[in-house]
């Protein structure tokens, strides 16, 4: 035995070559050896060894050295059900054709005859393409066929009662009108007389409209109540789309990796039009293009030091296609509550493009990971989008009403009779080029303080360059500047001209600083507890608009002097003629327009947050994690429905129906000659805060099923948001309630569940054909469930003089607003609010503290059937279930409250409910 | 040596030891915590008959362990994986050979089991990260390698491999990323974990036909989506081997968890050799217990006649 010994020692130290890993056990090792002298020829058998490539034979046959998968979805209406929406108005299931396609491969390059990548070059290719044809159906209210002969005897309000239309040529003002009294049906300001009968006699109705009309359809639908819902719509979308991604990725050595991506899109956006002619007010199909290409070269210093360069070219390309050829487009008529005619935007086509370089640089050392990286961003934005070249004619009730008077006129009447009380035309001359850098290094430290306590640093410096246009055709008005006309400050300026740099606002550096903690309390390793704060800038965005190019691209606007007594258009003249030529450098040439007003700072929104979680990994596989979580925002950026430099002080109401004055209204806002400003989405007035706690637990796969359930607790409030917009500009604080969107409440439960079926399982355990049905059954599944929407209560009228944008109600004291057992015939209790009398404003919330809309549901399910056709390959089929319960959501209530003379009878009622299941179908083949 | 003494030796040895079956079936078990165990104590049935153990390999018998490197990401967690392996090496007793392996790309061989212990830390000390996660190229034929070992040798093999893998990073497609973004109607993303599951459940109908055990320390635990199904498919596919999976959520358990997994393979980890019934049919349920407890048990796919003695 003892000469087996020593044979074992000498043949591990031959093996070994000059000195093995440790001397040969005394009892064994010639096992070891043989184990050893195993090793070394399978890893040359299986090309393991360095200059080989790697062989794999799955049953006996050489595995295929290319793998990838071939797939197709599938989506018809017969697998849906009927949208609870559509069901409720007795409609059917619209026509849903859908197939998405594709296949994917990736494996060694392989060039035959020239290169075979082996281990080094590898490829993955991906296309993918859709079809779709679906029908769409929209229920929305047009004009009754009497009221478009100017019959309007049977029209009534939102009550019930008669809407009386007005002759404006009769209009005239009363002798014994008393300013100092509100006006009144019993103390007018103007006087004017009902048509009669109700009726516009046809001599009156304007030519222009008349010819317009036939273009407009007739209703078709009695879904009501009082005519309203009358125009049902089904017509089909067809859309489609075709796509790639490629990407090869390369080593040389172990130092080096080169990564190489080619994304490439191709889409058509349908869209289903609501009249089928030039007029269509329906959104125009789109076609979108785009493409991204990036590289990198990952280099490996040392197992210490590692760096990283990339470079990320993207562009993403945007069109409109015309309703009819290259002619003209259809002029836009406005005349709500009514369908509209023609669209805005109809002609568009914009591209954004980014060029991203990076390097970033990773060294360990000691106990710190310390990282270091640069990055240069390029924005391009070029953009051709004129709103409305052929005009636009917005009809309001003022000039058919009796004036001071809710509840009288109609907008459609107005169109009837010509008199627009705003018009707009868009003259754009040239695309714009919009151009901007961004610049930023950041340094990181993440530092091992001692076993179980790692602290983590970041500071991120960015220089922001301002927005540039290529040829300088950029404007905005500066509020520091003398307007030449009213020597008022606010007066157009120009990029490039009169010293005025390239850009409106200053180039911005920020710092960005975040920090984190991790730790492992008392050493225990099950146990972590994590700490985060962080403080980060958004840069201002370039938007896919023209905006801020009014000299150069204007929008003549006509407003009317009073929208109650005179048009600022009759549309059987057109739009009225413009002296203006463009470009128009002047700096009062944007005077009576809504200007474009870039915020001359470049302040950029910034974002606070902080978290602590405490992470438990308990017996059986749980992980149970509880989050706390504060995040705050300011100079968050709105758009010119929440900030409004120019608007009216609200103490300006004081002067009563002088407001409804167009002069008057201009001569009390801060810059009169300006009818507002339009800051588009880049105004900095914005706050929120948002304070949460969550709590999680996860369960990984056990007898193969694995849970997630989460829930979280929040409360979140800002300044800002929807969905009816903000009443007082210049006092903030007065906005800061709940926001429109938060859900105090969300739980959340997925799963994922491999059926227990076939052979060596406990069901169904037979090992036979019939195997081949009962195993390989999954399910994937994801419930949410969430409480309802702060509600957001407005009045009817809005009386205002055009002082208030978005007014909102008043709440009545001592009157409780919630009911007892809320349901959809009453959700809340409307008479705890009412209407603000005219020219005053309402003392309710943005959105109500405690009212809230119905929670909501959804649970969706993904059953998948494997079967597998060799080792290597395999069939999947899969039928992912949206809202598979086919559970209805309530609406919210209508939360519009009317006055006491004409309530709106369904305020506090929720009507309808939405939702229905979506069923897909795919089938996989992987191999 | 004459005909006659020749059959004397082998009267001789025939007497000595039960002969060796024609076909032996390895069947790895775990017992932590628990005295160790004798070849008589351990029962073992197949499809529910009793087998004949054949050997019985405890922990302190040899051991040959595939030690399979897979860093693609944090240098920190690399750091402590490579600290806390080298303190582990230096103390392995004699009768463990290490075989080092680099898994990015596909499984290779980055240090020879019989190369001096100095050559083996010197390359643990040297093993950069690659950019690219190769576990799910590498795990099967780690597995195929320790099978085949195994077959050849009476040794115990194991393989541990470490990762700190991203499902995001590997060069194949399984994040299935959106191809069209104009594509609004898409559902086929709802459940995004598809492609990893079905890759994983690939891996492990191929790897039912093998034997050695695996053994996974997951560096950096994640808990988005996709890597929540490719972690949680991971352990599933190990423990399917008989082997277990540790997953670290912070530097400070990556010491922890490497060190269980060492004690795992060092000090419960059992092989059964055992004789394997004539009929055996394409599957096969393996049951191991001692003392009429139940240790282990492990449904297997089929016999492949791959590497059996």
């Amino acid at each position: 035995m003892s000469a087996l010994r020593i044979i074992a020692a000498t043949l591990i130290l031959s093996a070994g070559g000059a000195f093995a890993q440790q001397a040969a056990p005394s009892s064994a090792g010639n096992e070891l050896q043989k184990a050893v002298e195993e090793f070394q020829i399978q890893t040359k058998r299986l090309g393991m060894v360095e200059g080989s490539v790697p062989v794999r034979r799955v049953e006996g046959r050489k595995q295929s050295r290319w793998h990838g998968r071939l797939f197709e979805n599938l989506r018809n209406d017969f697998l849906d059900a009927v949208p609870h929406e559509v069901a409720q108005r007795g409609g059917e299931k619209n026509i849903l054709r859908r197939n998405q396609f594709g296949f994917n491969v990736s494996g060694p390059v392989l060039l035959p005859r020239l290169y075979d990548g082996g281990i080094t070059t590898f490829f993955t290719f991906t296309y993918e393409g859709m079809r779709e044809k679906i029908g769409r159906s929209s229920l929305r209210t047009i004009p009754t066929l009497p009221e478009r002969t100017g019959d309007w005897s049977s029209t009534v309000d939102s009550a019930g009662e008669r809407l009386p239309l007005f002759d404006p040529s009769s209009t005239a003002p009363n002798p014994n009108y008393d300013p100092g009294r509100e006006v009144s049906t019993g103390n007018l300001e103007y006087s004017r007389m009902p048509f009669a009968g109700n009726i516009i006699p046809a001599s009156r109705l304007d030519r222009h409209a008349t010819e317009v009309l036939t273009l407009y359809p007739g209703p078709n639908s009695d879904a009501g109540p009082f005519f309203r819902n009358n125009y049902f719509v089904f017509s089909p979308e067809v859309n489609s789309a075709n796509g790639i991604i490629t990407r090869i990725d390369h080593s040389a050595g172990e130092r080096h990796r080169l990564g190489f991506g080619l994304n490439f899109s191709n889409g058509q956006d349908g869209a289903s039009p609501l009249f089928l002619n030039d007029a269509n007010p329906g959104p125009p199909v789109r076609s979108r293009r785009s493409r991204r290409v990036f590289g990198e070269h990952i280099f490996t210093l040392s197992p210490q030091r590692i760096n990283t360069f990339a470079v990320d070219i993207s562009s993403s390309q945007l069109e409109n296609e015309p309703e009819t050829g290259d002619g003209p487009v259809f002029p836009a008529y406005q005349f709500s509550p009514y369908l509209g005619m023609g669209r805005s935007t109809s002609l568009l086509k914009s591209a954004r493009n980014q060029f991203v370089v990076s390097n970033s640089h990773s060294v360990r050392w000691n106990q710190h990971r310390l990282r270091t990286s640069a990055r240069f961003i390029r924005e391009q934005v070029n953009i051709y989008s004129p709103s409305y070249p052929e005009g636009m004619f917005r009809f309001g009730s003022g000039l058919t009403s009796l004036p001071g008077i809710n509840n009288t006129g109609h907008a459609f009447a107005s169109f009837l009779l010509g008199l627009a009380e705003y018009a707009e035309s868009s003259v754009v001359i040239s695309p714009s080029y919009f151009r901007r850098s961004r610049y930023a290094v950041s340094g990181a430290d993440q530092w091992e303080i001692r076993k179980g306590l790692v602290f983590s640093v970041n500071v991120t410096v960015e220089l922001s360059e301002p927005r540039k246009e290529r040829y300088n055709r950029q404007s905005t008005v500066s509020l520091a500047a003398l307007n030449p006309v009213n020597n008022r400050p606010g007066a157009l300026i120009a990029a490039g001209v009169n010293g005025q740099g390239r850009a409106f606002q200053p180039y911005v550096a920020t710092m960005e600083p975040s920090a984190g903690l991790t730790w492992n309390p008392f050493g225990a390793t099950k146990t972590v507890v994590r700490l985060g704060y962080g403080r980060s800038y958004s840069p201002i965005p370039i938007y896919s608009v023209q905006w801020g190019t009014q000299a150069f691209n204007g929008t003549p606007t006509w407003v009317s002097a009073n929208p109650q007594l005179a048009p600022a258009a009759v549309l059987n003249d057109g739009l009225p003629a413009t002296d203006r030529t463009f470009p128009d450098l002047r700096p009062e040439s944007a005077n009576n327009t809504v200007a474009d007003l870039v915020e001359p700072n470049g302040i950029q929104p910034t974002y606070q947050s902080f978290s602590l979680s405490f992470e438990r990994e308990l017996p059986g596989a749980f992980l149970f994690t509880l989050g706390l979580g504060h995040a705050g925002g300011h100079n968050l950026l709105l758009g010119s429905g929440s900030s409004n430099p120019n608007a009216i002080p609200l103490s300006a109401l004081q002067y009563g129906v002088q407001l409804n004055d167009e002069n008057f209204n201009r001569s009390v806002r801060p810059y009169p000659q300006y009818q507002r400003f339009d800051v588009y989405a880049s105004w900095p007035e914005g706050k929120y805060r948002r304070d949460a706690c969550s709590l999680r637990v996860e369960k990984r796969a056990s007898s193969g099923l694995a849970l997630a359930a989460s829930y979280e607790l929040s409360k979140q409030m800002d300044n800002y948001s929807g969905p009816y917009g903000v009443q007082d500009y210049y006092n903030r604080a007065n906005e800061w309630s709940l926001t429109s969107g938060n859900n105090p409440h969300r739980f959340t439960v997925s799963y994922s569940y491999e059926l227990p079926m076939g052979p060596n399982r406990w069901l169904f355990p037979v090992t036979d054909w019939r195997r081949y049905l009962v195993e390989g059954w999954s399910l994937s599944g994801v419930t949410t469930l969430v409480s309802g929407d702060p509600l957001a209560l407005r009045p009817q009228f809005n009386n205002t003089g055009r002082v208030v944008d978005s007014l909102r109600v008043n709440v009545v004291p001592g009157a409780d607003p919630h009911v007892s057992d809320p349901s959809p015939d009453l959700w809340f209790n409307p008479d705890a609010f009412a209407q603000p009398d005219d020219f005053t404003v309402g003392d309710a919330g943005r959105t109500h503290p405690s009212l809230r809309g119905p929670g909501a549901q959804n649970h969706d399910l993904s059953v998948n059937k494997r079967i597998s056709l060799s080792l290597e390959k395999s069939m999947e089929f899969s039928m992912v279930g949206l809202n598979f319960l086919n559970h209805a959501n309530w609406n919210d209530p209508d939360t519009m409250i009317g006055p006491a003379s004409a309530p709106n009878v369904n305020a506090g009622r929720i009507i309808g409910s939405r939702g229905g299941r979506v069923i897909q179908l795919g089938l996989r083949f992987s191999f | 040596m004459s005909t006659h003494t020749r059959r004397q030796w082998l009267a001789m040895a025939a007497a000595a030891a039960p002969p060796e079956p024609r076909t032996v079936l390895r069947v790895p078990f775990r017992s932590p915590g628990a005295p160790p165990l004798t070849q008589e104590q351990v029962a073992v049935s197949l499809n529910g008959k009793p087998a004949r153990v054949v050997r019985l390999l405890a922990p302190d018998t040899d051991l040959f362990l595939l030690l399979t490197l897979d860093l693609s990401g944090d240098l920190s967690l690399a750091d402590a994986a490579r600290q806390t392996i080298l303190k582990r090496l230096a103390e392995l007793p004699a009768n463990v050979r290490v075989a080092l392996m680099r898994a990015q790309d596909s499984l290779r061989v980055a240090v020879d089991p019989a190369a001096p212990r100095e050559t083996l830390t010197a390359a643990i000390e040297a093993f950069t990260i690659a950019p690219r996660p190769g576990l799910l190229n590498s795990i099967e034929s780690a597995q195929e390698l320790a099978d085949s070992i195994a077959a050849r040798a009476h040794v115990r093999v194991a393989v541990l491999m470490v990762s700190d893998s991203n499902v995001v990073n590997y060069r194949e497609d399984y994040s299935n990323p959106v191809v069209n973004s104009s594509d609004s109607g898409d559902m086929s993303r709802r459940f995004p974990e598809g492609l990893i599951k079905e890759k994983i459940r690939q891996i492990k109908a191929r790897m039912q036909t093998g034997e050695s055990p695996l053994y996974l320390v997951h560096l950096q635990y994640l808990s988005d989506v996709l890597n929540t199904a490719y972690q949680t498919g991971l352990q599933d596919l190990v423990r399917s081997t008989g082997g277990e999976a540790e997953f670290c959520r912070s530097i400070a358990e990556v010491p922890t968890s490497l060190n269980r997994a060492f004690d795992w393979i060092m000090q419960s980890q059992y092989l059964a050799e055992v004789e394997s019934p004539a009929n055996r049919g394409r599957t096969i349920d393996q049951l191991v217990s001692a003392g009429g407890r139940e240790i282990h048990s492990r449904p297997r796919r089929q016999f492949t006649g791959k590497g059996q003695r």
